[in-house]
């Protein structure tokens, strides 16, 4: 019966075939092209100079480009323990007994991540805003007007207040994606930890945790990829400013390749950002496995 | 293992997919180097405008030419409502559409931000539409590449040529060769605008010549609250067009920058134009005059301080003296009939050009090299600049806005117009000297640098010395 309503092979391919032509021309191809073109001098137009590997040994000695890594691995870090930590601590508390509405909560939760990243930057511009800031408002409120700052123009912190929106903005992902998780766990397992006498915490960290595992993992990835890529909320908000306080990867490659018109070398950033994203998340996937298997 | 393998697919297609965003894409919004113009965040908008021989009013001379003709411009039809400049151009380019019922003329229109990211793509990709806009730090290059038409022949045997101004031709001028017809509106990029009784109230009938004596009226403006000069350089570009390119000027002299220009020895690193540099760096970080704000805000934000009156006055562009013009008139005409105009003050230690602000036509319309192959229609994009910057585009703008544009308009009957029109007339084309708009000229890939700088220059993180060296170093780089 299974093989009468099974396609043929033929079948399956042909409808593969649209969409994974798409990927590969709207993915592959530019990730090859952009590989060719880092091998050039190339200011736009079509003149081409084949330079070798020159662009490659100015990306080494680039400082605003290491200073960019970093601010990723500084957003990297940020939103694993904010998206992903927050989200887990959420969701363990909207499955307690003691919590109502559950629908509405989950609702609201996952709301910022509808709204476009452009806007969720606008929003908390308006929220930073020296003048008419909720922020600032505030310490006015309680009297403490001399911790007012120029929040987004503050190089020590700008970065911390870049994330944030970031994060607020995730929560609900991650936060649909263990709920689900967690809803495939067996309850009984949770029942016999009750009798066992084991409090929400030993639950959480002996139980959940392990049982989610996988699903953790997958979160994390997702949060060091998207991360890594972190481009739309921080133009908006700072451009990269003040200075290169803010600049992420992404943006310093979008800068190069339009605002100086340095095609050549905005590939080579562009691939730049390809290995050391790899190589991160790579990294973190042989930590994690490493980690969980001490554990199992 | 399974898991672990779909893992590492899936996080290498989600980083593939950063990587061909950040490669190819033309829709993310630019960042602004330098915008001589208003930029309002309009969605790309793309007319096939009908032909129409009905409403024909501008040049009907028979072109041989029948088909498509395509330009790419950033008038948008959100954008030409108070900017005088975009509403001229898209009536002389409709009269012109309506001429030639046998060419279909289609038009392109992106927002300002999106028109200099796309036209960037589309130059890279050797793809230029058949007429453009060309940003005049953009000539060396795209000449250099063969990719714009060398106009020189053509427009010095334009009959409107007596009537050029012809030093709006410079920034597009390149080994002696002209490649475009400057365009829209020739416009200050760095005005004063004050509250002519606010600074009564503080003590002054008009606004200070000099720094000092605007530092003596912060003291009064901070003790009402009242921020004394409103500035936004959040898109790191005005500090640049909107300041710096003025009080350089007033250091350096225009010589200096006509070296740059000309690569005959002039360096970032000459100390006069550091000397501007380190009195940039005092008035921002030492005095109290400007908004605490002015790293983080854009001009729109600021000058909406100034609209709010929470600020006394506002350092802007042509494109924002308009915008607080017209919304003034709308919102507070008291307040309106109280603005003055004024030049960058002059610090104590400057000798140059105390009146001077900068002025000039930032883009040109010109033509992509690949249409020469087709005289006809050559012949006819030529016909289309030609009008679209000549006598019919300026005497549009000086009779309706009284703004001046490519050619000259004899007698421009100012009676018409209401006072704060005049006096901003009066003050941008009789009563003050003329500079060099910095970024009309060399190329971005200084610009972004030194405007990045800039911004670090500001808050005190760099020093004077740093940012012109990083300057100069970009600037031997790329130039």
């Amino acid at each position: 019966m299974l093989k009468t309503i099974k396609p043929k092979g033929w079948v399956v391919a042909l409808y593969l075939l649209v969409p994974v032509a798409l990927f590969v021309f709207t993915v592959f191809m530019p990730l090859i092209t952009a590989f060719v073109y880092s091998f050039f001098e190339w200011k736009g137009g079509p003149n081409k100079t084949f330079i070798g590997l020159d662009n490659y040994l100015t990306l080494i000695q680039d400082k605003t480009f290491w200073e960019s890594f970093w601010h990723n691995i500084y957003l990297v870090a940020a939103c694993i323990i904010g998206q992903v930590g927050i989200a887990f601590v959420l969701v363990l508390m909207i499955n307690s007994k003691l919590v109502k509405f559950k629908g509405i909560h989950r609702t609201f939760g996952f709301f910022p991540s509808t709204i476009a990243a452009v806007c969720i930057g606008l929003i908390w511009n308006m929220i930073y805003h020296y003048q008419y800031g909720i922020i600032n408002w505030f310490l006015k409120l309680i009297g403490k007007p001399e911790l007012c700052k120029v929040w987004l123009n503050e190089p020590n912190l700008v970065m911390l207040l870049v994330s944030i929106p970031l994060i607020w903005q995730y929560i609900g992902y991650y936060m649909v994606i263990i709920m689900s998780a967690i809803a495939s766990i067996d309850t009984e397992i949770f029942e016999s930890a009750e009798i066992d006498g084991a409090n929400g915490f030993q639950r959480a960290i002996y139980i959940v945790l392990p049982l989610i595992k996988n699903t953790m993992i997958v979160c994390l990835t997702l949060c060091i990829a998207g991360n890594m890529k972190a481009f739309d909320n921080i133009y908006v908000m700072t451009a990269g400013g003040p200075g290169t306080s803010s600049m992420v990867m992404a943006m310093y490659g979008y800068q190069i390749s339009f605002n100086q018109s340095n095609m050549g070398y905005g590939s080579c950033i562009s691939v730049g950002i390809f290995v050391l994203s790899l190589l991160v998340i790579g990294g973190s996937q042989r930590m994690l496995n490493q980690f969980t298997k001490e554990k199992d | 293992m399974k898991k672990k393998v779909i893992s590492i697919l899936l996080s290498t297609a989600m980083i593939a997919s950063a990587l061909g965003g950040c490669g190819s894409s033309p829709e993310t919004p630019a960042a602004d180097t330098a915008v001589p113009a208003e930029t309002p965040a309009a969605p790309a908008e793309t007319t096939a405008a009908p032909a129409d021989d009905t409403a024909s009013s501008s040049d009907s001379s028979s072109l041989a030419y029948t088909g498509e003709l395509e330009i790419m411009h950033y008038s948008t039809s959100e954008e030409s409502q108070g900017n005088g400049g975009s509403d001229g151009f898209r009536t002389v380019l409709a009269d012109w559409d309506a001429a030639h019922p046998d060419i279909t003329l289609t038009q392109n229109i992106l927002a300002n931000a999106e028109y200099k990211t796309q036209i960037a793509t589309l130059a890279a990709a050797d793809d230029l539409p058949d007429v453009f806009l060309l940003q005049g730090m953009n000539t060396i290059e795209w000449a250099k590449q063969g990719l714009v038409y060398d106009l020189t022949d053509t427009i010095k045997a334009s009959p409107y040529y007596s009537d050029y101004n012809t030093a709006y031709f410079t920034p597009f001028t390149t080994e002696d060769k002209i490649y475009g017809f400057p365009c829209l509106t020739g416009g200050t990029c760095t005005v004063v605008l004050y509250d002519k009784q606010m600074w009564k109230d503080a003590g002054y009938d008009a606004f200070p010549t000099t720094w000092a004596d605007v530092e003596a009226a912060s003291e009064y403006f901070n003790g009402q609250g009242i921020t004394t000069v409103a500035f936004g350089n959040g898109g790191k570009w005005q500090a640049n067009s909107c300041f710096m390119s003025t009080l350089g000027n007033r250091y350096t002299g225009p010589e200096w920058f006509s070296g740059l220009i000309a690569k005959s020895g002039a360096s970032f690193e000459d100390a006069e134009f550091v000397a501007s540099l380190a009195e940039t760096q005092r008035l921002f970080t030492e005095t109290k005059i400007f908004n605490p704000d002015y790293n983080a805000v854009t001009n729109e934000d600021a000058r909406e301080y100034y609209i709010a009156g929470t600020a006394a006055a506002f350092i802007g562009g042509n494109w924002d003296e308009s915008y607080i013009a017209a919304t003034l008139q709308e919102s507070d005409p008291d307040k309106w009939a109280n603005i003055g105009f004024a030049v960058l003050p002059q610090p104590a230690d400057a000798t140059k050009a105390p009146n001077s602000q900068n002025i000039g036509l930032g883009y040109a319309v010109a033509i992509n090299s690949k249409v020469a192959d087709d005289p006809d229609k050559l012949a006819a994009a030529i016909d289309l600049a030609e009008y679209i910057t000549g006598p019919a585009f300026s005497s549009f703008v000086a009779e309706k806005y009284a703004l001046g544009g490519l050619t000259k308009v004899s007698d421009v009957d100012l009676s018409g117009f209401d006072q704060i029109t005049q006096d901003f007339y009066n003050w941008s084309y009789i009563d003050t000297e003329t500079c060099e708009i910095y970024d009309s000229y060399i190329n971005s890939a200084v610009w972004d640098v030194f405007n990045t700088d800039l911004q670090d220059l500001m808050n005190g993180d760099k020093t004077p010395e740093e940012v012109a060296a990083n300057a100069q170093a970009a600037y031997e780089a790329n130039y």
